[in-house]
């Protein structure tokens, strides 16, 4: 290639780059927007939305503490729940449903094929068709509690961590197995000792899906979940949106920044991972 | 190791789907609809619990999700045991769930039956727990500032001159007529719930008779009637009215900032916008109709007990005791009045609420009331949402066309919507 | 992989498939196949709560697809249909091309690439209804200055959803793209480059081929992405406005989801049953297209 051609790569390469950091900024901004109205008093959210405060609209930090204190409820205990919610039901979906797509996929049985065709089937059911029906069992056999919704998310969210499990397993060789049987591994053993670990990248992407899904999830858990005592974040922004005769704007965007904070962070954290882990999952699917 | 770990998994599983035990007294469990008024509920069920032991758990839903909360929490193993049914169309719905309050010892202590909801059958199904009244609300010492007093309003030619001269002169004066009319949940019911009423109202007064069940279609003969107060309220605020469909104004702040005179509200208000010793008001809505000059406040209730006939019979009498308690008790119906402007009960505390005296003074004069017609509202959530939707349309662009719609969404809507309900 | 499974299949293992099948079941039964085969049986009844269920012409003297005859005689049902199709595809082109193009120059090893692939994904974190708000805030903003609002402009509530979704989705179709762009045989794009094919030619005879798998992805999880919406719909317009078309108020933004969701539980109550056989209907639809995901990537692998 010719010095010339070179060079030429090179601006276009950093004129790209510069077009493109530009485009990141703008795709900030709607995060920017969030965060400068919540130090804005109501009225001001919707007519100066792109106002920084100024001496008439900045109310300090008093959006956050309408918001955590609203009608109530502790936010903190809304964290909780979304935490408790979030972690316990990601856990419970990988540790159950990769545990039956090794057996499944293992096994290979009539009626593990079925079980296997019923899960795929229930990725394409959307919520709304048991919506209805599913807060009803729910309520009927208690699992409306942050430690008890974790069952109806494995049962309503096994059919995509199944498929993805199951397409992997199968591509793992038999042999490490049974050597672990061979020296005498139980099933369990051989589950736990040889199969989990090499399950890992799987782990990592179906996890992420799940985690991004339950965390923001606003529908089952209202419908689901005893309103009585527990909320989830979603749930409180939306109660926040519709009470006390106005709503309140600042605080709602308040609320709003809060509750992105954690995913933010967790994101931060394990970008890599994550990227990954969709890139993997999608290819699969 | 392994027996013990599969066992582990499966007791998490039993354990998780073991149905909490539950004492045997009763309690009670108030689905309330009112967010304003979940503050005070809550502190009137802690009350009664630490007095009696007995536990009341208060539950708000969001506001304009009654029905769709109710309906979720009645299908469930421990549904709420005293729910509010407001218009015949909730009895309607619920008419099954309700207990017949005929006779019990809760409706003995009623003193007007005036806000009693019967079914077909005659069954007494809800009970009012308090009345309210709206109109519009006056700063009257804005109003004075402004060169105007308060009787020199009596109809809407009047009305309309002191508006648009206060509209007029708003910037001289440092505030406006009205307050911002902002169509999002929160907001739009003050039109789309309560001013709709004046048209409803002249619609019975000029068939003679007044409602008992939700008439098939309306006339809309008075909607000319609600456009002429409507635009008076949207077009002399300080704000466009093409922004009130997107929100974010503070109809009360404003109003108790003084920077606007007159407040299209309720007597629900009267203790937040009363404050400080403000000088306040509350007069009809006068409309341009013929002798509206003896038109009252619009009084009536959709606050209305009813008791879940489905609960367990210890939670029924629980409930029952409650309710009793909260209208004969001193102290406890002294809150409750305090925060609700009255209770109809015999033994209940004395209303301080400056709003509904005013409703009284009027009817005391001879005026006639403006009785709550817009509880028929058929498939009532549907309705309003249309409505607003058409409102929306019109502060927009205020043309013909687009009122024709908001007409139509009027006077078309409740025939499609009664049909939709009884068809 | 032609032979059979090793002596698990008959070993231990089948004696223990109540610690690896049994809790899975469990819950599947409980959060699906219960509630799926109620929901089905429930859009033939008529009913307020699932307690008080009537089958129709069995224990009420309707007709028994009277539900189905009901939700296809509702207007607004057909118009959300219709509505959320034109959605569906408008939002798939402009995220699938989006996505792409960003893709593409993404892998031509930029300066800062990483931090652009992280922030282009970030807003996939956020949740439906969170951003349906933020975001109404924004076009509430904009408009503002003219004197116009998202819920009075249909036009306005239409491409306010695309973009909050493109928005949204972008990114994560990215990543697919990257892993397929990624993916494309280095010594074929160099032999092209030596054929002498200009950048354009390369990228349709080469490289579009190559990532085809995962144009397919990208494409029916938009496509369903798009039909199944609900929580951005909910937040940023709720179906408004409602104007009276032929005497009935049909939600001008609606989409199917939302429009079986509000006969659900804002509509009278009368009507649960219709709005059961309207989800009924939907996930047909969403079945449908589903299957025909499956047979184009099965075909796909029989090509391969």
């Amino acid at each position: 290639m010719s010095q010339k051609s070179l060079a030429k790569e090179k601006t276009f390469k950093t004129v790209l780059s510069i077009v493109l950091a530009v485009i990141c900024i703008l795709y900030m901004l709607p995060i920017g927007t969030l965060i400068i109205n919540t130090f804005k008093g109501s009225t001001y959210v919707k007519s100066e939305t792109f106002a920084l405060p100024n001496a008439q609209s900045f109310v300090g930090w008093d959006n956050y503490v309408k918001g955590m204190t609203f009608g109530n409820y502790d936010f903190w205990k809304t964290v909780l729940y979304s935490f408790t919610i979030t972690i316990l039901s990601s856990a419970m979906i990988l540790l159950f449903t990769s545990m039956a797509a090794w057996f499944i996929a293992r096994v290979d049985s009539k009626v593990c094929r079925i079980i296997y065709y019923l899960c795929v089937f229930s990725m394409v059911v959307p919520f709304q068709m048991v919506m209805f029906t599913l807060s009803k069992t729910a309520d009927t056999l208690k699992l409306n509690t942050p430690w008890t919704i974790p069952i109806v998310y494995l049962g309503f969210g096994a059919g995509l961590a199944i498929f993805m499990f199951v397409g992997f397993v199968k591509g793992i060789p038999l042999e490490i197995e049974e050597a672990a049987v061979i020296d005498g591994c139980g099933p369990l053993k051989t589950y736990f000792l040889v199969v989990f670990p090499m399950l890992k990248p799987t782990m990592i992407s179906v996890g992420i899906l799940e985690i991004m899904w339950v965390w923001n999830d606003y529908l089952l858990p209202y419908l689901v979940l005893d309103r009585n005592l527990y909320r989830t974040i979603p749930i409180h922004i939306q109660y926040l949106q519709g009470s006390y005769g106005q709503v309140d704007w600042g605080a709602t965007m308040a609320l709003i920044f809060l509750g992105i904070v954690p995913v933010v962070i967790f994101y931060l954290l394990c970008q890599k991972h994550i990227i990954k882990g969709v890139a993997a999952g999608a290819v699969k699917g | 190791m392994k027996k013990f770990l599969a066992l582990a998994l499966v007791l998490c599983m039993v354990l998780a789907l073991a149905p909490v035990a539950k004492a045997e007294t009763g309690s009670v469990y108030w689905l309330n609809f009112k967010p304003e008024s979940d503050e005070v509920l809550q502190q009137i069920a802690k009350m009664y619990t630490e007095k009696t032991g007995v536990p009341v758990n208060v539950v708000t839903a969001a506001s304009g999700t009654y029905s769709q909360t109710l309906t979720a929490e009645m299908d469930k193993s421990t549904p709420p045991t005293l729910f509010i049914v407001g218009n015949q169309e909730g009895v309607k719905t619920w008419s099954e769930y309700c207990l017949d309050l005929t006779g019990t010892k809760i409706a003995n202590e009623l003193n007007t039956d005036a806000y009693n909801l019967y079914d077909e059958n005659g069954k007494l199904c809800s009970i009012g727990y308090c009345y309210e009244c709206y109109g519009i609300i006056v700063n009257v010492d804005l109003l004075e500032k402004a060169g105007h007093k308060l009787d020199e309003i009596t109809n809407f030619e009047t009305l309309k001159a002191v508006v648009e001269d206060i509209h007029a002169r708003a910037a001289e004066l440092g505030f406006d007529a009205f307050t911002s009319s902002d169509m999002d949940g929160s907001s739009s019911w003050r039109f789309t719930g309560h001013m709709i009423n004046l048209d409803y109202v002249y619609e019975e007064r000029a068939a003679g008779k007044v409602w008992t069940e939700c008439p098939a279609t309306i006339t809309g003969e008075f909607v000319p009637n609600f456009k002429n107060l409507y635009d008076l309220a949207i077009n002399n605020s300080e704000f466009d009215p093409a922004t009130f469909a997107a929100g974010g104004h503070d109809a009360e702040g404003e109003f108790k900032a003084d920077k606007a005179v007159f407040f299209v509200n309720g007597s629900w208000e009267y203790g937040a916008v009363s404050e400080g010793g403000k000088n306040v008001a509350m007069i009809p809505y006068y409309c341009g109709v013929e002798g509206e000059e003896k038109a009252g406040l619009n009084c009536g209730t959709e606050n209305c007990w009813a008791i879940n006939a489905n609960a367990k019979q210890a939670d029924i009498d629980a409930t029952m005791d409650f309710l009793y308690w909260c209208v004969t008790d001193p102290e406890a119906s002294r809150i409750l009045v305090d925060s609700f402007g009255v209770m109809p009960y015999k033994q209940a505390a004395a209303s301080t609420n400056g709003f509904l005296a005013m409703a009284n003074d009027y009817a005391n004069n001879g005026c006639y009331v403006m009785d709550w017609a817009t509880n028929y509202q058929p498939n009532v959530d549907a309705y309003r949402a249309a409505f607003v939707s058409a409102l929306n349309a019109y502060n927009a662009d205020q043309s013909d066309a687009n009122w024709e719609q908001v007409r139509s969404a009027i006077v078309d809507g409740w025939a499609y919507q009664y049909s939709q309900v009884n068809g | 992989m032609k032979r059979k499974p090793y002596d698990l299949r008959k070993g231990p293992i089948r004696k223990q498939w109540w610690i690896f099948l049994l809790p899975l079941m469990a819950a599947f039964t409980i959060g699906f196949v219960w509630p799926f085969i109620q929901g089905i049986y429930l859009s033939f009844c008529t009913f307020t709560t699932t307690s008080n269920a009537k089958l129709n012409g069995v224990m009420n003297n309707k007709a028994f697809f009277n539900n189905y005859i009901k939700a296809f005689q509702d207007p607004t049902f057909v118009r959300s249909f219709w509505y959320s199709a034109l959605f569906a595809v408008v939002s798939l082109i402009i995220i699938n091309v989006l996505a792409f193009t960003v893709a593409y120059f993404l892998t031509k090893e930029l300066k800062g690439s990483n931090l652009f692939r992280t922030v282009f994904f970030m807003p996939n974190l956020i949740g439906g209804i969170v951003l349906g708000y933020i975001w109404s805030m924004i076009f509430d903003g904009i408009l503002h200055i003219y004197g116009k609002t998202l819920v009075t402009e249909p036009v306005w509530g239409f491409w306010g959803l695309v973009i909050v979704v493109a928005w949204q989705q972008i990114g994560y179709m990215m990543i697919i793209y990257i892993a397929g762009l990624q993916a494309v045989p280095n010594d074929m794009l160099e032999a092209a480059k030596i054929d002498g094919a200009s950048g354009w030619q390369t990228l349709w005879r080469v490289t579009i081929p190559n990532v085809m798998p995962s144009i397919t992805i990208c494409t029916f999880l938009s496509l369903t992405n798009g039909f199944k919406l609900f929580d951005q719909n909910l937040a940023l317009t709720n179906g408004l406005p409602k104007p009276f078309i032929n005497g009935v108020p049909v939600g001008q933004t609606e989409m199917i989801a939302l429009n079986i969701y509000n006969t659900f539980y804002v509509g009278n109550t009368s009507a649960r049953g219709t709005a059961q056989a309207k989800a009924v209907l939907f996930f047909i639809l969403v079945a449908g297209l589903g299957l025909i995901q499956l047979s184009a990537t099965r075909r796909k692998e029989v090509q391969q």
